[in-house]
């Protein structure tokens, strides 16, 4: 046996940089990935005449010794871990749903319709319940579209749902301008605000909201679903090799179908949970870009329900901390995005072992 | 001037952006790449081009920027895929918000700033051509730029020795190894190049169609160059005819306004996109079909 492996061992001359880098493994690759995106954002503040250091300090201190800003940390991921885990959903069945952004907005616009429709008629909590299954079938449906899309005509859902996020915005603007516009409001479009029994309950005095731990319950469900059904299982199987798994007998038209949808009930219900827990009303702005980053941050966890969550949480810091580059440094908060993509590309390009395209 | 000619004409002066964010996109994807960060080069290339000609006040100096500036986003993409490994369709996303937060952080200066632009200039004769001629040849010099390029890229890519090896780079890399070429080396230029037309298309954006460098100004355009790259098949001219096609749409709005018709203008917004699905639609069975090997394996990971 030892000379067979010495035979086929491969000859290890010195290590290059490359093959160093590939060596490290694991969480000490990712920090390593994170450390060199942090120089890198460094270097571009040098460009604008930031100290890098000093606003480094200020957006530390200020993100996570502050307990108002660690809450908005909490009140942020809640709806995108709901967006991440509606990329996560389909990502496991082989689809890739970039629609995120459209669903979370038409899942909000749907909740702050059963609040109209009702109109004060029925007590607070059963609003509630309306406004969360309103949200999660408008989500389903909207992103049932792009499924519906794909199966029958054959195109790219990844294309179809980054379209409908357009579509989405434009109903929205259409609904908070015109036929849904607060006519008492201040003359900024929106909607008419929920009545105070209809918020979500608070977590003590906190900004943070009940919709924290729905966020959190459904990884927690998905990740007992994905583990112990056989739906999870079959998913699974439709996403190693559709071929195959149609061979075997699988469904794989209603699989499909399923995981797209119930995805997009997830980001439905990420809209619910964002007005009825920190916005109260739709304004236009509501929850742009959420969807991208529970898009990103689908990917970062490589699609697992519970590492959404980490991954939410981690991301949500980051834009956090954008607060502070604005007030600190002077820099435009959207910014912090390049830090974010940088550490994006660090773990995404670095963060395992290279995979031989 | 009648609703028929304002919309065609407002179709090429809002789609030229689209047709050369797409036009790089067809490139790229020939090559076996999808680039979701187009519409953060399209975004790059509106900033450094406009800063560009700020700068200078030579807007053609920004048309150069603006290419160097997209292909250089462009380039992080392909480094990803292309050496990492990493997946093309988060990477894109990646690269998108690479090109916001840039443009959001070195932008801020040219918010208020004035810049050359690019004007209308007419074409001695054939802009007398009845309606044709008010359509086509009353644009500014971008334009008349683009209608140079999709013919030539048409010829490249259908005619050209390079035409060959970037699609053989898409659908058959296994062939150029075996005929000593290298398939990674072509994959970079396309991407690249790709990128730099995604970079001119956002400098028509901001010198020539708004006039203006504001954060986050391509709005989806370049998620709709992916999107008319697919149902044009990568093929130059019918990439041409989709973006006009996204133009006229968006042209649609503003024109019905002007006229007092009382539809709602947040309605007409969603027409371009919609038209751009309808369009999917309608196409999209018999496009499916002949995408370059590697880009199924992108797009149809599922079902098939």
């Amino acid at each position: 046996m030892s000379t067979t492996t010495a035979v086929t061992a491969p000859s290890a001359p010195s290590p290059t940089a490359r093959e160093r880098v590939d060596a490290l493994r694991g969480p000490a690759r990712t920090l390593a990935a994170f450390l060199v995106a942090l120089a890198g954002f460094a270097l571009l503040m040098l460009l604008k005449g930031v100290n890098p250091f000093t606003a480094y300090k200020d957006m530390f201190v200020s993100t996570f010794t502050d307990k108002s800003q660690l809450a908005g940390i909490l009140v942020r991921a809640t709806p995108i871990m709901l967006a991440g885990l509606a990329v996560a959903v389909p990502a496991r069945a082989g689809l890739i749903n970039v629609g995120g952004e459209g669903q979370l907005v038409i899942g909000g616009l749907a909740a702050i319709g059963v609040h109209l429709l009702v109109d004060g008629a029925l007590p607070g909590p059963i609003v509630l319940v309306l406004m969360a299954i309103a949200g999660a079938i408008a989500g389903g449906l909207w992103s049932g579209l792009a499924a519906l899309l794909r199966l029958k005509i054959g195109i790219a859902e990844s294309v179809t749902t980054l379209l409908l996020n357009y579509v989405a915005l434009d109903v929205m603007f259409f609904l908070i301008y015109d036929r849904w516009k607060d006519p008492k409001g201040s003359g900024q479009p929106a909607t008419r605000p929920l009545r105070d029994s209809e918020h979500l309950p608070l977590w003590g005095s906190t900004r943070v909201h009940l919709g924290l731990l729905i966020a959190v319950a459904a990884a927690v469900l998905i990740y007992v679903v994905f583990r112990t059904t056989s739906w999870g299982f079959r998913l699974q199987v439709v996403g190693g090799n559709a071929e195959a798994a149609r061979r075997s007998g699988l469904r794989v038209t209603g699989l499909v179908t399923s995981a797209m949808v119930v995805g997009g009930m997830l980001a439905g219900l990420g809209g619910f949970v964002q007005l009825a827990g920190a916005e109260f009303k739709i304004r236009s702005g509501f929850l742009v870009g959420y969807g991208y980053v529970g898009y990103l941050a689908s990917w970062l966890s490589r699609h697992r329900p519970l590492g959404v969550v980490v991954a939410c949480l981690f991301l949500s810091s980051i834009a956090i901390s954008g607060d502070s580059l604005q007030l600190d440094s002077q820099l435009p908060a959207a910014s912090v995005n390049v830090l974010m993509a940088l550490v994006l590309l660090g773990v995404f390009g670095f963060g395992k072992k290279k995979v031989v395209a | 001037m009648n609703i028929v000619t304002e919309v065609m004409t407002g179709g090429i002066r809002g789609g030229t952006s689209i047709l050369f964010a797409a036009l790089g996109e067809s490139i790229a994807e020939r090559a076996g790449v999808v680039n979701l960060g187009t519409e953060g080069s399209i975004l790059a290339g509106a900033l450094a081009g406009y800063a560009t000609a700020s700068v200078t006040g030579h807007p053609w100096l920004g048309v150069l920027g603006g290419a160097v500036a997209g292909g250089g986003l462009a380039l992080v993409h392909a480094f990803m895929v292309l050496s990492r490994g990493a997946n093309q369709l988060a990477t894109g996303l990646v690269v998108l918000f690479l090109g916001l937060g840039l443009t959001s952080l070195f932008g801020v200066t040219y918010v208020q700033a004035l810049a050359p632009t690019f004007r209308p200039v007419n074409i001695p004769l054939l802009h007398s051509i009845p309606f044709i001629g008010k359509v086509a040849f009353e644009q500014d010099p971008l334009v008349y730029l683009s209608y140079v390029v999709v013919p030539l890229l048409w010829w490249f890519i259908a005619k050209s020795r390079w035409g060959v090896l970037l699609r053989a780079a898409g659908e058959r890399s296994e062939v150029l190894v075996a005929t000593g070429h290298r398939v990674k080396p072509i994959q970079y230029s396309a991407v690249v190049v790709g990128g730099m037309f995604a970079g001119i298309g956002g400098v028509h954006l901001s010198t020539a169609y708004t006039k203006a460098w504001f954060e986050n100004m391509s709005q989806g355009r370049g998620f709709v160059a992916v999107a008319v790259v697919m149902f044009a098949a990568r093929q130059p001219f019918k990439v041409a005819g989709g973006a006009y096609l996204f133009g006229a749409a968006l042209a649609l709005s503003p024109a019905l306004q002007a006229r007092g018709y009382g539809i709602n203008q947040f309605a007409l917004d969603a027409v371009p996109y919609l038209v751009t699905l309808g369009v999917l639609i309608v196409l999209g069975r018999r496009r499916a079909a002949d995408a370059p090997e590697g880009l199924s394996k992108v797009f149809e990971a599922a079902t098939g």
